[in-house]
């Protein structure tokens, strides 16, 4: 052991021999000396703390600060107010506070944004998850070309969302784009110009949303497909099973659980949607709750805006318990 | 019209006779229908992005003229080259650093038995339930020198690539983390116990038996966080300013459009800008599409 501990430090010395001479070395190999002796679990603690250091600074330290700010006054000047306790979500709630002003209803700004967002997610989520599961069902058959469409599906996963936001708005920009036509097409008032309306910008988030995270879903889903036991098919095919039998009676009860893996993180990232609006139509026409968060924050109120967020992350853990409790039930169902 | 109703026919009894065959058919067309349904987006992009602009009204599905300056053009509107290697480079650096982090976390996960190991493995995952705005207030004031800490202010990190790259690390960090626990879990122990007679340290084991094993999914989660960060727009927006200076990243470069618009809309310079913001990514994922599938079923379907 005492050999190899050498061993590493060799290469490590000639470097520290250089910056600083010996005394670096000999402190290097004290140092690893001992976090070798270390038990197994302190080691496992000591190997761990970069990672935790790094959690606390971005994660477990900003969301207690937002959480005391949030029960804070919202202050000009001063960046922390007097304490208020849940006054801000009280006028949130209420209605009195003056969020950015959406387009359902400008009375009441927060539930508006909260349709909005709503809308949006359904929308985005529903329509991924139909795209995704078609292309999950297309790419699990072998054919030829069949390694060709598994690179086009992944592609729009990767495509930069201030991109996406691009293409969506050149291709419904009047003059421009192609879409525009779609849009008369469909029957749309606004549609010559649809990125100044908020009815036409809010479908256009949506279709971008599916086009980008439909790969998603058809990735998990696909994986979903691949791990059912062949042989299942094989008795079926045996007992005269129809291809719509089959899909029935095994493929669809078996992938459930990754729908449902694919539903909680479609879900929590549509919720939480903030660059494509942006990058689409911007936040005037489109009023989704991470765009209020912002707005308040760029006006100082650091109490309203922490409020929420707070709110908008309690609705998202709402839901995700209310999937994973279902979730729970069916598997008990199906076992 | 005889003729083609035998056509018809042959069709249709060939078809009840062979169901596979127009099975086969069915498969070959909506493949190719989503396809195009994918890749129409890019296509459009690409149109645009080559129209001298005085066509630019008049384009719908083919291009109306080929104009290949737009390329160099749009880098004269927007130094985007420079956005996109601040990007590159951010996301190096992001990459590099959850690799190291991730690797001692997961190597502990995977192959240690500790008390706590299920609590702060859930507190790790929890994380990415969080919406970025219950993040971004507090981190906002960290990194401009507003917080101070026992009586001392914080460094002003602003206009540093430090705030797009500890929060991107941050939200990666429990995904790649993931991954590799399944990973280095699965390497079995006869090998690392053999190194470890041989007078390997734990620390010496995990870096020349572990991680070289398991090189394949190292390979997955460098390339997820790459691409991770890279298309990144929550953080990458707010917590810089929209100077390349000040290391902006891509989401400013393009961005800047609509700052920067010169009267008559350049469209065309626009979308050629997206397509070379598209480069870098577009690589990875031809390089890369298998390990990103088997890197994004393993994080998700195993949580």
């Amino acid at each position: 052991m005492e050999n190899n501990i050498k061993r590493i430090g060799d290469v490590v010395k000639s470097v520290a021999n250089q910056l600083g001479g010996r005394r670096v070395s000999r402190l290097y190999t004290r140092l690893m000396n001992r976090i070798e002796v270390l038990p197994d679990d302190k080691f496992a603690y000591l190997m761990l703390t970069p990672a935790f250091i790094l959690m606390t600074i971005i994660a477990f330290w900003p969301i207690t600060y937002t959480l005391q700010m949030s029960v804070r006054e919202d202050h000009d000047i001063e960046t922390v107010g007097e304490f208020v306790g849940l006054e801000n979500y009280y006028k949130i709630l209420t209605n009195d506070a003056n969020l950015l002003a959406p387009f359902f209803d400008i009375t009441q700004p927060f539930y508006s944004s909260l349709t909005v967002t709503i809308i949006i997610t359904i929308g985005a989520v529903v329509l991924s998850m139909v795209l995704g599961f078609a292309q999950a069902l297309i790419l699990n058959e072998t054919f030829k070309g069949q390694s060709v469409m598994r690179v086009i599906v992944i592609l729009p996963w990767a495509v930069p969302i201030v991109i996406q936001g691009m293409i969506f708005r050149l291709m419904f920009t009047p003059g421009a784009g192609v879409g525009v036509e779609w849009l008369d097409f469909l029957g749309f008032a606004n549609a010559t110009s649809p990125l100044a309306y908020s009815r036409e910008s809010t479908f256009i988030v949506i279709l971008a949303e599916a086009w980008k995270h439909s790969a998603f879903v058809a990735i998990i889903l696909l994986a979903g497909l691949q791990s059912i036991n062949r042989e299942l098919y094989k008795v079926a095919d045996v007992a005269g099973a129809s291809r719509w039998q089959r899909f029935k009676m095994i493929t669809f009860p078996l992938i459930i659980p990754a729908i449902f893996v694919a539903l909680i993180f479609r879900t929590i990232e549509s919720m939480r949607i903030y660059g494509t609006v942006v990058a689409v139509s911007g936040c005037g026409d489109v009023t989704v709750l991470t765009c209020s968060v912002i707005n308040e924050f760029s006006r100082h109120n650091y109490g309203t805006s922490s409020a929420v967020a707070v709110i908008l992350a309690l609705i998202i853990a709402s839901i995700v318990a209310v999937y994973l409790t279902r979730f729970a039930q069916r598997g008990g169902i199906s076992q | 019209m005889k003729k083609y109703n035998n056509i018809a026919d042959k069709l249709v009894k060939s078809s009840i006779a062979n169901p596979e065959r127009i099975y086969n058919y069915l498969l070959y067309i909506s493949a190719a229908f989503f396809s195009v349904l994918i890749i129409f987006p890019f296509y459009f992009l690409f149109v645009v992005s080559i129209t001298p602009q005085h066509g630019l009204a008049e384009v719908r599905y083919l291009p109306t003229g080929f104009q290949w300056e737009n390329y160099i053009d749009t880098l004269e509107i927007v130094p985007l080259h420079q956005y996109i290697l601040n990007s590159i480079i951010i996301a190096t650096i992001t990459t590099v650093f959850v690799l190291i982090v991730a690797s001692l976390a997961g190597y502990v996960f995977g192959r240690f038995k500790f008390k706590g190991r299920g609590v702060l493995l859930v507190a790790f995952l929890i994380i990415t339930y969080f919406p970025g705005t219950t993040y971004i207030i507090p981190l906002f004031r960290l990194f401009t020198g507003n917080i101070s800490l026992f009586g001392l202010a914080t460094p002003d990190l602003y206009g540093t690539p430090w705030p797009v790259v500890l929060p991107l690390a941050g939200i990666t960090l429990p995904l790649a983390t993931f991954i590799l626990t399944v990973f280095y879990s699965r390497i079995p122990d006869g090998l690392e116990d053999a190194a470890r007679i041989e007078g390997c340290t734990r620390i010496g084991a995990l870096f020349r038996v572990i991680v070289p094993l398991s090189a394949p999914a190292v390979a997955t989660v460098g390339i997820l966080t790459f691409i991770l960060v890279y298309n990144e727009f929550f953080f990458s927006f707010l917590l810089t300013d929209s100077s390349y200076n000040n290391w902006a990243p891509l989401v400013h470069g393009i961005q800047m459009y609509e700052v920067t618009t010169v009267r008559g809309s350049p469209y065309h310079l626009m979308a050629a800008g997206s397509i070379l913001g598209l480069i870098p990514v577009t690589v990875l994922v031809f390089l890369g599409q298998k390990k990103i599938v088997s890197g994004l079923t393993a994080g998700a379907l195993k949580e």
